[in-house]
């Protein structure tokens, strides 16, 4: 996976995180971790498809739990895009 | 003024199901409506100031959306209120009204405040464009106009004045304005908005006396044998109060990442069943409980025709109809 996309993921989600000082990793939870609730998830979505320029993606996780989920689908997603 | 939070949210919240308020009377709501004053003018708009600044531009356009809706609510009922209180057949009724209109003005006077003095907008110029593009102000207004009109028009009729209660109190304040400010309330709070969940506390006290008026009005009217002309009525104005919800006229962000579409419809319909929860129990709390599984019936009907409405005026699926085809 580009480790960029990754880092840039971690960022996007660190800057919606109410939690300040914390450094977020691939494991944290987005809800139960880094308190995410279901508005920040809708908005997550919508500014990581605007960051990544993401049209239709083949997509068929219904939940999302983990930062490190965000990272594979937004890798793959971009790896698609990109072939 | 001391009502917590929590206090109030089981004020609105249970009011129509446990029937506590079957001993008030319009004198009791004069008294109520005494003791429970506040004033635009006293709340300290800057300390929300600097935390809408900071706000990202998702969050401003839902709160927006929220107060633009709210906003156009209470102008449509300061507008519309004034047939209800000539016609009253009780002198009671006419005074615990004439306190209600005062009510609204205030609560236009407040969503104007908070709009000029905290998001900056100029509001004698863009309120109108920003009313106009409302759903209440699309499907609603109209109706309420209408059958507000028609207790003029036929001199205070009591099955006029029934009906324009009904989309008046019953609907848009019991249905539609207390789903809005429940999710405006909780809003306000996840983003920090001090003043917004005050001011929004007050407005929430105003409603449950004008709510609990709706009631006193209809349960008489039921007890007068007019129970079948208000089931049908309130039909009519709850299939409104859905489209309203549903909101054909506004476009919704919709993620294509389908974690996100999916949280998107499940807020939006747990909002729906909030309305749609409140509709079962008033009709239960005005005594026309075996009027509720047809009710609730046309409002999913409702809710469904709302969808397909924004299918055809955005050319695409609406979110909630999105998930449904996922599955
Ligand atoms: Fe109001
Ligand atoms: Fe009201």
């Amino acid at each position: 996976m580009d480790s960029n996309v990754s880092a840039q993921v971690r960022k996007i989600v660190s800057e919606m995180s109410p939690l300040d000082g914390h450094t977020v990793t691939s494991a944290d939870r987005l809800m139960e971790d880094l308190g995410l609730d279901s508005m920040t998830l809708v908005e997550l979505s919508l500014v990581l498809e605007s960051e990544f320029e993401l049209g239709q993606i083949d997509d068929s996780a219904p939940a999302l739990v983990t930062v490190g989920d965000v990272e594979e689908l937004i890798g793959r997603a971009v790896s698609d895009r990109s072939r | 003024m001391t009502t917590t939070h929590d206090e109030l949210e089981s004020l609105l919240a249970d009011q129509p199901a446990n029937g506590t308020d079957r001993g008030v009377d319009a004198h009791a709501l004069y008294q109520r409506w005494e003791n429970q004053h506040w004033a635009v003018g006293e709340l300290d708009y800057e300390q929300d100031r600097a935390v809408w600044a900071g706000l990202r531009p998702f969050r401003r356009r839902e709160l927006m959306h929220s107060l633009a809706e709210l906003e156009v609510g209470e102008a449509s009922v300061t507008a519309t209120l004034s047939s209800l209180i000539e016609h009253a057949r009780f002198e009671s009724d006419q005074l615990y009204l004439a306190t209600q209109i005062a009510d609204e003005a205030r609560h236009v006077k407040f969503f104007q405040t908070y709009l000029e003095r905290v998001i900056g907008m100029d509001v004698a110029a863009e309120t109108p464009e920003l009313r106009a593009r409302t759903d209440y102000a699309h499907y609603f207004d109209p109706e309420l106009r209408r059958v507000t009109r028609r207790v003029h028009a036929e001199s205070g009729n009591p099955v006029a004045w029934q009906a324009a209660s009904t989309y008046y109190h019953l609907v848009t304040e019991g249905v539609l304005a207390a789903t809005a400010l429940r999710t405006t309330r909780q809003l306000a709070r996840s983003l920090g908005l001090p003043v917004l969940d005050i001011g929004l506390t007050n407005v929430t006290r105003d409603e449950s006396r004008h709510i609990s008026f709706g009631f006193l009005a209809a349960r008489r009217a039921v007890s007068e044998g007019r129970g079948d002309a208000l089931a049908a009525t309130y039909t009519e104005a709850v299939e409104l109060a859905a489209t309203v919800l549903v909101g054909p006229q506004t476009e919704q962000p919709a993620p294509v990442i389908r974690a996100g579409l999916e949280q998107r419809a499940a807020l939006l319909r747990a909002m729906w069943a909030v309305a749609r929860d409140r509709v079962e129990r008033q009709l239960r709390s005005v005594g026309l409980p075996d009027a509720a599984p047809a009710t609730t019936n046309a409002f999913d009907r409702a809710v469904g025709r709302a969808l397909d409405e924004y299918a055809g005026r955005w050319g695409r699926p609406h979110p909630v109809r999105s998930v449904q085809q996922l599955t």
